[in-house]
């Protein structure tokens, strides 16, 4: 899902990267301070985790592979902020020291992956949660990773009619190829790792998860 | 009785002309005969791989001489191992993008060494990473992204209880 460096234009870079950038700032200043220290331990193992399910291909058809995010669980725990500084981190890290994504689109996948999706979940999730949290859990957990991949596709659609050189493959092809495996396969994934890893941490007493 | 002639013989002047004059048709059709040639160790080739090894196969290609970034110096896709070749003709830094519909892709430079002109000069072989230290680099990836991030977290815990204290 994560976009490279070279697939966009700096008329969609940049904007990204301003809209992305006084976000960061608040998230990190709101969720990160001195009174949210006891909590960092959970934060850092999950960003972790998050961090190596996201070097997991998972094989979908058609022959390509994709991966989970493994953050909606961050937003679930804590608000979807701490999934936006925490998402941004891992691509962060990818970035500069294993080539996946890239710099110049950082703020673009920050916002797709770390944000919209995360604040998706976390809405399906408050919504849904009285009446079932586990089910809640799952349906967050998807609905957030539909979101990330539409809004990874339809900025990397509004960049093949900005300037095709940048990104040749048009909307009307990417679209289906995007959603079709994360629709059946990765959406799925992701919403039994999510109610899995919060069932782990209730049962390890290191939190009340539902 | 004779036979009746239904033709009148053909003189040799005529025929040599009517020779000359079919062969000036036929000539444009040996121009357009399409002859080829071989040159082993020309190409450059480049693969493109996730990193845990898969393939970038049979995805859309293109690569830009360093003489012009605009217009590709060639277009295809990608074979069933990842794989594009091409023939630089300018020694230089060439661009290689290949593009996934998923948003996936690579964007990365090709340095071509100088004269490209000598057979087999150019005949550089480029591979992202060797499949061994592909491998290796699968599993150490996460561990290094895990310890990194251990780091970070780390750092802001223990400057926090720090402060609190």
């Amino acid at each position: 899902m994560h976009i490279p460096d070279g697939f966009l234009s700096p008329a969609v870079t940049l904007p990204a990267w301003g809209a992305a950038a006084p976000l960061w700032y608040w998230a990190v200043r709101r969720n990160f301070g001195t009174s949210s220290t006891e909590s960092l331990p959970v934060v850092g193992s999950l960003t972790a985790i998050a961090f190596v399910v996201q070097s997991i291909m998972i094989p979908v058809p058609g022959g390509t592979s994709a991966h989970l995010t493994g953050v909606a669980i961050l937003a679930f725990l804590y608000n979807p902020g701490v999934a936006f500084v925490c998402e941004s981190l891992v691509l962060l890290l990818q970035a500069l020291f294993f080539g996946a994504g890239g710099f110049t689109v950082l703020g673009v996948n920050a916002l797709a992956m770390g944000l919209l999706g995360p604040g998706a979940a976390w809405l399906v999730y408050r919504a849904l949660r009285p009446l079932w949290p586990r089910a809640a859990a799952f349906a967050g957990a998807y609905v957030g990773i539909q979101v990330a991949t539409l809004g990874v596709s339809l900025v990397l659609g509004l960049q093949h009619r900005l300037e095709g050189d940048y990104m040749p493959v048009p909307f009307s092809v990417m679209l289906p190829a995007m959603m079709l495996p994360s629709l059946t396969v990765v959406g799925v994934v992701e919403g039994l790792y999510t109610v899995a890893t919060l069932s782990l941490l209730r049962r390890a007493r290191l939190l009340d998860a539902p | 009785m004779r036979p009746r002639r239904l033709l009148r013989p053909i003189s040799i002047p005529w025929l040599v002309l009517t020779a000359l004059a079919l062969l000036g048709v036929a000539a444009p059709a040996i121009a357009h005969e399409v002859l080829h040639e071989v040159e082993r160790g020309r190409a450059t080739a480049v693969r493109a791989r996730f990193h845990d090894g898969e393939s970038l196969a049979d995805l859309q290609a293109e690569v830009f001489s360093p003489a012009d970034g605009k217009v590709p110096h060639w277009k295809g896709r990608t074979d069933r191992n990842g794989w594009l070749a091409f023939v630089p003709d300018v020694p230089g830094k060439w661009r290689v993008r290949i593009v996934d519909s998923t948003g996936h892709g690579l964007d990365t430079t090709v340095e071509v060494a100088a004269p490209v002109s000598a057979p087999g000069a150019a005949g550089s072989v480029t591979e992202t990473a060797p499949a061994r230290a592909t491998s290796l680099a699968s599993v150490l990836r996460p561990l290094v992204g895990v310890a990194l991030i251990a780091v970070i977290f780390g750092f802001l815990y223990l400057r926090g209880r720090r402060r609190a204290s």
